[in-house]
């Protein structure tokens, strides 16, 4: 009786340690890649709320593509891109991840667009052992991982998180200028949460009363309550945790009540758009952001063909939104390079985390990620619109 | 053409007039339930999907198709069933607890959102469950203690009796069906008692339904109550399916979906929540299909008909770039939405009984039998 207590308490024993380290082990798939082709798949926001973003981040990802291919692929193999249309509804990202995984046998998800959608959806790919990089949106859930589940080192970003990015910029200015009195506004939303959160804790940090709280609606127009109490509460700094119309707007008001008082963006007023439709309005609006936007008369080398190439391929000037996605399938390209000529899933993983250097050709900051590390950087730049352009003020920081 | 016989009450409200029923029914429960074995998970998730959508569906139906009361905000009953599940669900309270609670709280709420409703009629309801769907969003994204604000909560991985229920496993579609067969089964019983009766006699006519003794407001505060906790219930599942939720996912182009589903389906008969559930579900992957394959299709066509082959890839790469343009799914989409209210305002239900009706009369169909039909909207003059 003991004896065969004793045996099945063995051979329980050494099924559950021949099952341990597979447990532990992260499942990466091999799909999607054959002799000459790599599939990759991405969803993006192409008709609904934020399709300012989805349309140029998916020219820019196809423009990668059609470049990377155009010079023979990566180790010969070209690269395929299946993009679909979310719409920014989590239920369509949900399904199209699934038809991505299951129909077109995608090796990675590169650059899929938004919280809800991308959050909604991650399961579908980790399940499947399918690789998030670089998901275009700056939250948490994107990179941090918990080490006991090994499914969720599939994720990577390198995006600037704007926690970080707002604390950076914000440390610099209160320390460069001086300023007592700072102020938010910020966008109800996910984003302008983080807004504000990084703007709370870098003032706890540096012990300083904030002087104001405001938010507003996204989509609302007419911000003159929220700076007519800006203005009341004396702020002398406004921190905009705003996009691109309420950036203007809010800027706008503030001139038309002759108020002279420091604005300092998050990381997505720092795009063209602002001082292309804000004018007068938005000059010296400084923000946080992560690399030096290009323009095509003061541009140079590789960086002047890219933006002439952008405006032939798709008839509009190239914007910080197309950087982003042109660099995600970049990225991508990158380290799959770098994992050689049989690729898997599991050397791409290694690639990925080995700590490998990627330099873009707009001069960011390197992109790095090691085993316990899957968010490329924190590094932040200050830029200030001077007569009607985005100019560096100071690169390098961090809070 | 079968002519049934009744002779006793029983007869008229039977859910299964004749065997017929029985062996079409029994054979879709079938096919519904071999499906996990036989399809693949994309197909299964989005028949999660339908069944979700076609729960809320019903519970729609009950208070617009059959009571006549219109709501857009049903969006905010499934934030406020969605948001009970994520929860209570950190506290470890076991499955049938948090559904359970998640249909209750959203009925009472469901019923306080009648009470006023009661002095509203047509297109006032509608802005006043509109602007009750607008405080629930802010709720949400304003009560941080308990909904995280704008951060959006991660829900757990189902479990039931012990037993992980993953999202895409058939065991949660298996109860997803089940809660839709239950609420639809249960809905027909309501809609064959009293209860029932007041509901569309009150569509038909508050006027006429109060002189008959029909007490209007109970039954519209019923009405709404019922109707708000099968779309709490249905948040619950919602929750699980998304695995995430954030006040920006219940807005009212989510409300506007709900409605979308009855009026493709049909506002007359519980089978058009099914149906509208299935066509807003499906047309976005069916028509992703045809994006990926109608090219290859019509230049293999095109070679068919004797084009060169460099004629035929060219036709091939114009298609798949016209048939990628941004949007041109939602211009599909509203065309596919336009053409039903116009043309088929019984929905795809009413579609399917003309349908059915033209092959058992053939060849003596006539297409006034369905012109007489007495819509709720159509009754307002009425009241």
């Amino acid at each position: 009786m003991t004896k065969t207590f004793k045996a099945l308490g063995l051979a329980v024993g050494a099924l559950a340690l021949t099952h341990l380290p597979a447990a532990a082990q992260t499942k990466v798939t091999n799909q999607g890649i054959s002799a000459d082709e790599i599939v990759i798949g991405t969803h993006q926001d192409l008709s609904g709320p934020i399709k300012v973003w989805g349309v140029p981040v998916s020219n820019g990802m196809k423009m990668a593509v059609e470049e990377i291919n155009a010079a023979g692929g990566i180790q010969g193999r070209k690269i395929k891109m299946i993009l679909e249309d979310s719409g920014y509804d989590p239920k369509r990202a949900v399904l199209a991840s699934q038809k991505m995984v299951e129909r077109d046998k995608v090796f990675a998800m590169v650059g899929p667009m938004g919280s809800p959608t991308v959050l909604a959806a991650q399961d579908v790919l980790f399940d499947a052992g399918v690789l998030q990089l670089f998901p275009l949106t700056a939250a948490e859930f994107t990179f941090k991982f918990d080490p006991a589940k090994p499914q969720e080192r599939l994720k990577f970003n390198n995006l600037l998180p704007y926690v970080e990015s707002t604390r950076a910029a914000l440390k610099h200015m209160i320390e460069w200028k001086g300023f007592k009195k700072p102020c938010v506004m910020h966008q109800d939303d996910e984003y302008g949460k983080n807004v504000l959160d990084g703007f709370n804790q870098q003032l706890v940090a540096m012990k300083i009363q904030p002087a104001s709280i405001t938010s507003y609606k996204r989509g609302v127009s007419d911000f003159s309550a929220q700076v007519a109490k800006m203005k009341a509460d004396g702020c002398d700094l406004v921190v905009l945790g705003t996009v691109i119309r309420e950036t203007i707007g809010a800027m706008g008001e503030a001139k038309k009540l002759g108020w002279d008082v420091t604005f300092l963006g998050a990381t997505p007023t720092n795009v063209l758009e602002v001082p292309t439709l804000g004018k007068e309005a938005v000059e010296g609006l400084y923000a946080a952001s992560g690399f030096e936007i290009p323009y095509e008369d003061t541009a140079k080398g590789k960086v002047k063909d890219w933006l002439a190439n952008y405006k032939k391929m798709f008839g509009s000037d190239a914007n910080t939104q197309a950087i982003i996605g042109y660099n995600a399938v970049m990225t991508f390209a990158h380290y799959a390079n770098k994992a050689g000529k049989d690729l898997t899933g599991q050397k791409m993983l290694d690639s990925l985390e080995s700590g490998d250097k990627f330099l873009d050709i707009f001069s960011s900051p390197p992109t790095k990620f090691s085993k316990t590390d899957h968010l490329a950087n924190t590094i932040t730049q200050v830029q200030q619109i001077k007569n009607g352009r985005w100019v560096l003020v100071k690169e390098g920081l961090m809070f | 053409m079968r002519f049934i016989f009744k002779t006793d009450y029983e007869d008229d409200i039977r859910l299964f007039p004749h065997s017929g029923y029985v062996w079409s029914y029994g054979t879709l429960l079938l096919l519904l339930a071999i499906a996990p074995f036989v399809l693949s998970s994309y197909l299964m998730s989005q028949l999660v999907f339908v069944c979700i959508y076609a729960t809320v569906g019903v519970g729609l139906l009950i208070l617009t198709g059959f009571t006549g009361q219109a709501s857009l905000g049903h969006a905010a009953f499934l934030a406020i069933g969605a948001y009970t599940t994520a929860y209570l669900q950190q506290y470890n309270v076991p499955f049938p607890v948090y559904f359970l609670a998640a249909g209750l709280l959203t009925g009472v709420v469901g019923a306080l959102v009648g009470f006023p409703a009661l002095r509203l009629q047509g297109i006032y309801l509608v802005i006043a469950t509109i602007s009750f769907a607008f405080i629930v969003e802010e709720i949400l994204a304003r009560w941080e203690s308990v909904t995280h604000g704008n951060e959006g909560m991660r829900v757990k991985t189902l479990t039931l009796l012990g037993t992980a229920v993953p999202r895409d496993s058939p065991a949660f579609y298996f109860l997803c069906l089940g809660v839709l067969i239950l609420t639809i089964v249960g809905s027909l019983n309501l809609l064959r008692s009293p209860t029932g009766r007041a509901f569309v006699a009150i569509r038909d006519s508050e006027t006429a339904a109060r002189s008959m003794g029909v007490n209007v407001a109970l039954y519209k505060v019923k009405s709404f109550a019922i109707s708000a906790a099968i779309t709490g219930m249905a948040g619950c599942l919602y929750a699980h399916k998304l695995s995430f939720i954030s006040p920006e996912m219940f807005t009212l182009q989510l409300s506007i979906e709900f409605i979308i589903v009855i009026l493709i389906g049909g506002t007359f008969s519980l089978h058009g929540a099914v149906l509208g559930a299935i066509f807003l579900v499906m047309i976005d992957p069916f028509l992703t299909y045809l994006k990926d394959d109608m090219p290859g299709i019509i230049a293999n066509v095109a070679a068919a008909f004797g084009a060169s082959k460099a004629t035929a890839s060219n036709i091939q790469s114009n298609v798949a770039a016209f048939a990628s343009a941004n949007g041109l799914k939602g211009a599909i989409y509203g065309v596919i939405i336009m053409l039903f209210v116009l043309f088929e305002p019984l929905g795809l239900y009413g579609r399917w009984l003309k349908i059915k009706l033209f092959f058992q009369l053939f060849p003596l169909y006539k297409r006034a039998t369905f012109k007489r039909q007495k819509i709720y909207v159509k009754s307002e003059r009425n009241r």
